[in-house]
């Protein structure tokens, strides 16, 4: 018997061809960077970025801010997904477009617009003084917290959409059923309605804190130079010092963290969704 | 609650109204059912019969009217609070948990700690005969054993009131018969008052001791099946509960509750006190109509036979709105579509019902 192309498998040579040509082949020549040195294959790039206390600090700035957009962004999402999922017709439109018009504003937009926000004599400051919380004017542009507070903006969508897609497929019946069965809001909640959604909260996590730690253009608007992210150091590497192979480096590192969290969020949707 | 307010009946839905987006749905309803009681509400989709029993499992608040059971008004309780158990459409099992863990959520729900679940657990999942099943996703059980597992968490719980919302619908015919016997001896054996909401007369005849056929948001007759399908209240009760025969007429005169009524086929008689001059609604059950005797007699061309083994189905040329619809019982050769044949019913069996002209 002759082995048979299914005939439908062909449609995704365009996608791969395209995938292996731009994104494959230059990440690829990218890592080689990292680890190719003029007398063979050396690590040493890495133990050199590892043994850096500075690049420590920005590897962990990097990763506290992304495990904090993230759950910014989960506990602004998850209400809203189940919001949305109740919605009908153009209350559910004016959902939708509010989630993705934001995307096509562009994040340069946004910055300039948080930072009337965010200012010492902008609307926050002057809010916060008018009611009398506070007496003079909060430092909160070029703050971690106005970059988490930023970037859970921007990624909103990213987490927004993957758990409205589950919580508006969720049997209404089901927690009825757990009510019928004595079953309080609160235990209702943490044993059926939490634990069938939880596919979309990862889903919606890994996009999310994938995105947050390789983001470039929020920080460099929001806090500046000063707090560095492993982005802006890569950036910073190749325009700037000109060194490639410690660019080369830092981007692979930061990729092995997205691959790690994608890989490890895919077990986990799969190891969740095997037994529904 | 004021003593005497309310009658002593185990559950009782009083007064009750409900619309939807400024819709009456139901309004007034009455509902009442004894300790122990296997009930139907039998009616078509969208007569208030889920809206009913949502109203009882406190899955729906009604706009007015009082729910009672057990002597305890439970209208302003919220579903958890109510002790009452509901087996859904398609059982609506969690689909994340296993069968046992299934069966377990209602105790672990009230508060008992997973350690303490195993031995009710088991002795549900043994009463529906799932004991093997326990440790197995709710994906890799057929429908009749869903089913099962459904009723085994309803029941696990110790609930003052079991309501079934189209239990069977989800089943074919064949293992719907088996889970209707099965389920009835378990709930009779239990002494489980069970409110079964169907839109099957068959269902609802097989299992129930009372059945309310329900219509447009009214139960239109309250009675057990005998009573329902030998004597049901109105054209629609006859109609919705089996088949009849229907002939319509004008009532030509009245004596000591005996009616003759005109009609396509001739004069016909009925038990009934409607007045001269009035149009009824003539209908007699088909299993009562014989061929070539009774008191009302009819001459018919056939225009079916059907010979279904038990039984042997007469069709008869319909004029107008009417039906002719006779069942012998047995096989019954000889007759053939397109004979010309005389049909008899008793004037007893004749039921009548006054319309609008």
């Amino acid at each position: 018997m002759t082995a048979r192309v299914d005939r439908v498998a062909l449609l995704a040579v365009p996608g791969l061809a395209y995938l292996a040509v731009i994104y494959a082949l230059p990440l690829l020549m990218l890592l080689a960077k990292s680890i190719r040195t003029a007398d063979g294959v050396s690590f040493g790039e890495y133990a050199a970025f590892f043994s850096d206390e500075y690049n420590m600090r920005v590897l962990w700035r990097t990763l506290r801010v992304a495990a904090l957009t993230t759950v910014l962004a989960l506990v602004i999402a998850y209400p809203t997904a189940f919001a949305m999922s109740r919605a009908k017709g153009p209350w559910l439109t004016v959902f939708l477009v509010a989630m993705v018009l934001p995307m096509s504003l562009g994040v340069v937009v946004k910055a300039f617009a948080w930072s009337i926000l965010f200012r010492a004599n902008g609307f926050l400051n002057s809010t916060l003084q008018w009611i009398g919380l506070t007496d003079g004017p909060v430092r909160m542009l070029f703050t971690e917290t106005a970059l988490v507070v930023g970037a859970a903006n921007v990624f909103l969508p990213f987490m927004v959409l993957p758990i409205y897609a589950v919580v508006r497929q969720l049997d209404s019946r089901l927690p009825e059923a757990a009510a019928s069965l004595g079953a309080s809001p609160m235990f209702r909640f943490f044993n059926v309605t939490l634990p069938l959604t939880l596919p979309g909260v990862v889903a919606g996590s890994a996009f999310t804190f994938s995105m947050a730690i390789s983001m470039y253009v929020i920080p460099s608007l929001i806090v500046g130079e000063r707090q560095q992210t492993m982005s802006m150091l890569i950036a910073r590497s190749f325009l700037y010092l000109r060194n490639e192979p410690l660019g080369s480096t830092i981007s692979a590192v930061l990729l092995a963290i997205a691959i790690f969290v994608v890989v490890f969020s895919s077990w986990l949707a799969r190891r969740l969704g095997a037994r529904q | 609650m004021e003593q005497g307010k309310f009658p002593r009946h185990y559950l009782e839905a009083w007064g009750i109204a409900k619309s939807f987006k400024g819709t009456r749905v139901m309004s007034d309803m009455n509902f009442r059912v004894e300790r122990g009681e296997l009930v139907s509400l039998l009616g078509p989709s969208g007569c208030g019969k889920s809206t009913l029993l949502r109203i009882i499992a406190g899955l729906l608040e009604a706009d007015e009217g009082a729910v009672v059971l057990g002597g305890r008004e439970i209208t302003r309780f919220p579903a958890h609070k109510r002790n009452v158990s509901v087996v859904f459409q398609n059982y609506a099992l969690f689909p994340h948990l296993t069968v046992a863990e299934n069966v377990a959520f209602g105790l672990r729900a009230r508060g008992m700690a997973k350690s303490a679940t195993g031995a009710p657990v088991s002795e549900a999942l043994s009463l529906v005969r799932m004991t093997e099943f326990a440790d197995r996703p709710i994906s890799a059980l057929s429908g009749g054993q869903q089913q099962r597992v459904a009723v085994a968490r309803a029941l696990v719980v110790g609930p003052d009131l079991l309501l079934l919302d189209e239990p069977f619908s989800a089943l074919d015919r064949k293992l719907r018969e088996t889970m209707q016997v099965e389920l009835k001896s378990l709930l009779l054996d239990r002494g489980i008052t069970a409110v079964f909401v169907t839109h099957d007369q068959e269902e609802a005849m097989g299992v129930s001791d009372r059945i309310a056929v329900m219509n447009a948001g009214r139960i239109e007759q309250f009675a057990d099946p005998s009573t329902l399908y030998a004597r049901p209240a109105s054209p629609f009760v006859m109609d919705f509960v089996g088949l009849s025969t229907r002939i319509s007429g004008r009532v030509v005169s009245s004596d000591a509750g005996t009616i003759a009524v005109d009609t396509a086929y001739g004069r016909l008689s009925a038990r009934s006190d409607v007045t001269v001059g009035k149009d009824v609604l003539l209908g007699v059950r088909p299993e009562l109509i014989a061929v070539e005797a009774g008191e009302n007699t009819i001459g018919v061309p056939l225009t079916d036979v059907m010979v279904l083994g038990s039984k042997t189905v007469l069709h008869g040329t319909a004029r107008g709105g009417d039906r002719i619809l006779c069942e012998l019982p047995g096989i019954r050769g000889g007759l053939k579509r397109g004979d010309a044949v005389t049909l008899g019913w008793a004037v007893d069996d004749t039921l009548a019902y006054e319309v609008a002209p």
